[in-house]
């Protein structure tokens, strides 16, 4: 964030000194030209040229067979506005989103400052919190499958319970958050982590001299310090949380879940696309929700940008 | 503070480590063997979706033909189960890269635009080699014939069944003179029989497991109970929904009631059906690939067809099929490697019968060999009573009218939604898919010939 800033007032300040970098930024532009070059090509191949495709697709009525695809204008969008299905599986989405993005920040933020601040086993702690991250989704969602087996499960046997986590619709969509959360926490809780370590010291130590307790020294210095981390970790978590597919897939064992409750938008789109073999449609569906989830990056990058107008 | 202590990285280094190693390890676990023979002069290739017990079987049946066809190379790949089968073959021969030979649930046939990415079967060649339609039921065979044309050849009939632990039955006094379980005819005798068992069942355990959280079997006891009252799906030219809201509401009571009336626990829906019942629960309803599962767990146990609970004998059926999949060259030695490779397999379905299924080519059945495995000559009958989806584009296994209706059923047996509005959006969404278009050729049910 301070680096921009820099940049935008340097020229005022010092126009020779703007010139040169301008010249080197050009020079290194073009000779790291060379160096994200083969990044690039891979990701025109398997990034820009599938997306402008499924753009194209979403207008046909392209099948799975690959022939025969007719153009049919907006046809697609129609349906996909007016199909309940579409409606309430980007429903589920969203209810995952709420519920995961919140305990994750919390989370992550109160395992960090544990880990911070706990000098014995440090590294065991870390170990602990971020390992889980490192596992593939499939691993993750298998584990806790058994987990909350309702007859030999840990989770029913240490509490006393008799939940049907998997088949019961009240519970299956908060046993995927649940995983999810054991599973990615790990990654928000080192962002938390590093940023704790970049809080100076001396700001601590002045607020003691000054007589502040640990809870102020929390809320006035920690807290307004990590608000950066805490907008990415919530916008990094929006996003992510959105394409919820692998673990709920594989928790339901490849469907919908009970009475549909975990259906994703993501494996809906999946559905109508390989199940279904309507490949046009299935187009239209990702590129209404590839508008959905661009909008709340750009939505971000506004707001971002808002707040550090304000601080200036 | 501040400052990050070696710690870290030492964490670092050993997770990233770590995580490499795995890769490797599983980068090991996916190399299979290539199964190329080196003097053969002829290869098949053959697409299959078994694993577990299936695939065991399957692989053994393969390797007894390369014993006895030195001639011809077998080169056959596992798929993943269920709908990224479907999709890859789908894909395979639309882009004219299909195997010589794949299999196929049979009810997926008709959505899978045979002709287009389906071969027809040369019923003589076939013949040559010992498959002919009189040593099939008749059924069965004719549901492989679209448009005049055999496009698969049944292997099987795999079907649900009633598993009863034969131990807990005779404590309840519910084990016939033959050792099997009382015959039932009606539901009230049916749940009666639930009663008497439910005394002689351990605590802590569920009377029967149903799974009723499941869509595709609860869509699976739906069409069993739903034939055996007589209810059809569609008029004759697929232009009309004749589903019978009231037939179906008195199934879905019958399927509610076994949760209401205290016989399965919803905890226990899933999977952990099949544990209660190695753990001593008395019933499960349950495919009968499950014969293996519970063979091994070595429990004294028998297998029904469901039972006639509405009159008539009828239990849900499906069937493995060979096919074969769209080659614009099709023909030559590959082609007659295909049709004689499924021609052996399905002569020679003992071996598959350990797998539970029904073999489909009748002189297997009569086999004493085959008479002496228990449970399979318990419900063999099951090949003659067979509740099959409608033969239409959108039905088969896994496919997309499993997909809309199995949940509605699930919500009224879980009993989130009543019987009878279950059944009329049952019914709703039977005339939405009869209407809609099958994305292959643009036809609707009606128009898209699903006849036989």
């Amino acid at each position: 964030m301070t680096t921009s800033a820099q940049t935008i007032v340097a020229p005022a300040r010092a126009k020779t000194a703007a010139d040169t970098a301008t010249v080197r930024r050009k020079q290194g532009f073009q000779h790291g030209g060379w160096f994200v070059a083969p990044f690039l090509t891979l990701f025109a191949l398997f990034v820009i040229w599938p997306l402008l495709r499924g753009v194209y697709l979403s207008f046909t009525d392209a099948n799975i067979s690959g022939d025969s695809a007719n153009f049919v204008g907006l046809d697609n969008y129609r349906e996909a506005l007016k199909d309940p299905l579409m409606w309430e599986t980007l429903g589920h989405s969203a209810y995952f989103t709420l519920l995961v993005v919140p305990c994750i920040a919390v989370l992550a933020f109160f395992l960090a400052m544990l880990a911070h601040h706990i000098e014995r086993g440090k590294w065991l702690w870390r170990l602990c919190f971020f390992a889980p991250f490192l596992l593939p989704s499939t691993v993750a969602a298998n584990l806790w499958q058994w987990l909350f087996n309702p007859g030999t499960g840990m989770i029913n046997h240490v509490f006393g319970l008799d939940t049907p986590w998997l088949a019961d619709k009240s519970y299956a969509m908060l046993a995927v958050v649940i995983c999810t959360l054991w599973w990615t926490v790990g990654f928000s809780f080192l962002l938390y982590l590093a940023a704790l370590q970049g809080i100076p010291d001396h700001l601590y130590e002045a607020a003691k001299l000054d007589g502040a307790n640990a809870w102020h020294r929390m809320v006035h210095i920690t807290l307004p310090m990590l608000r950066n981390i805490t907008g990415l970790v919530i916008a990094l978590q929006i996003l992510a949380s959105l394409q919820v597919f692998d673990q709920a897939v594989v928790m339901m064992d490849f469907t919908p879940g009970p009475e549909e409750s975990t259906r994703t938008i993501v494996q809906y789109t999946l559905e109508e696309g390989f199940t279904s073999y309507r490949v046009g449609y299935a187009s239209a569906i990702s590129i209404i929700f590839f508008v959905i989830v661009a909008s709340v990056a750009v939505a971000r990058m506004w707001l971002l940008r808002k707040r550090e107008e304000g601080v200036r | 503070m501040g400052r990050p202590g070696l710690n870290r990285r030492q964490l670092l280094a050993g997770l990233g480590g770590l995580s490499v190693a795995s890769s490797f390890g599983f980068a090991a676990l996916g190399t299979g063997t290539d199964a190329l023979a080196s003097d053969a002069n002829t290869r098949v290739r053959y697409w299959n979706l078994f694993s577990g017990g299936d695939g065991y079987n399957m692989i053994a049946m393969l390797n007894s033909f390369r014993k006895d066809h030195p001639d011809i190379a077998v080169k056959d790949s596992t798929l993943q189960w269920g709908s990224p089968f479907y999709t890859k073959l789908a894909m395979a021969a639309a882009g004219n890269r299909a195997p010589d030979l794949g299999v196929m649930h049979m009810g997926r046939v008709t959505g899978f635009s045979p002709g287009r990415l389906l071969d027809a079967w040369d019923v003589d060649l076939l013949a040559e080699y010992g498959v002919r339609k009189q040593d099939f039921n008749p059924q069965l065979w004719n549901r492989g014939i679209i448009d005049g044309k055999l496009y698969a050849v049944p292997l099987d009939s795999h079907v649900q069944l009633c598993f009863y632990r034969k131990d807990v039955l005779k404590k309840a006094g519910l084990l016939g003179d033959n050792g099997r379980m009382v015959p039932v005819t009606s539901t009230d005798e049916w749940f009666d029989v639930l009663k008497e068992a439910k005394k002689a069942t351990k605590k802590g355990l569920q009377t029967i497991g149903i799974w009723n959280s499941d869509q595709n079997f609860q869509w699976w006891f739906f069409v069993a109970f739903y034939t055996q009252l007589g209810g059809t799906w569609f008029n004759d030219t697929d232009t009309e929904v004749t589903f019978d809201t009231d037939k179906a509401t008195q199934v879905l009571q019958f399927l509610r009631r076994h949760i209401t009336d205290g016989y399965a626990n919803p905890t226990f829906g899933g999977p952990a059906s099949a544990e209660q019942f190695v753990n001593g629960s008395p019933f499960v309803w349950e495919g009968n690939w499950s014969v293996p599962v519970y063979d091994t767990a070595k429990i004294d146990y028998g297998a029904t067809p469901l039972p006639p609970v509405f009159g008539k004998p009828a239990t849900h059926a499906e069937s493995h099929a060979f096919v074969l999949p769209h080659q614009s060259d099709r023909g030559g030695p590959a082609n007659e490697g295909a049709h004689q490779l499924a021609a052996y397999i399905i002569r020679h379905a003992q071996q598959w019968a350990l797998g539970g299924h029904i073999p489909a080519y009748r002189p297997v059945l009569s086999t004493d060999a085959y008479k002496k495995l228990t449970p399979q000559n318990e419900y063999v009958s099951a090949m003659d009573h067979q509740a099959t989806e409608p033969k239409v584009w959108f039905a088969g296994s896994t496919g997309i009218l499993a997909q809309r209706v199995g949940p509605i059923v699930v919500s009224s047996t879980m009993g989130s939604a009543k019987p009878d509005s279950a059944a009329r959006r049952m019914k709703s969404e039977l005339t939405r898919l009869l209407a809609s278009k099958n994305p292959m050729d643009g036809k609707t049910a009606a128009q898209g010939g699903a006849v036989a």
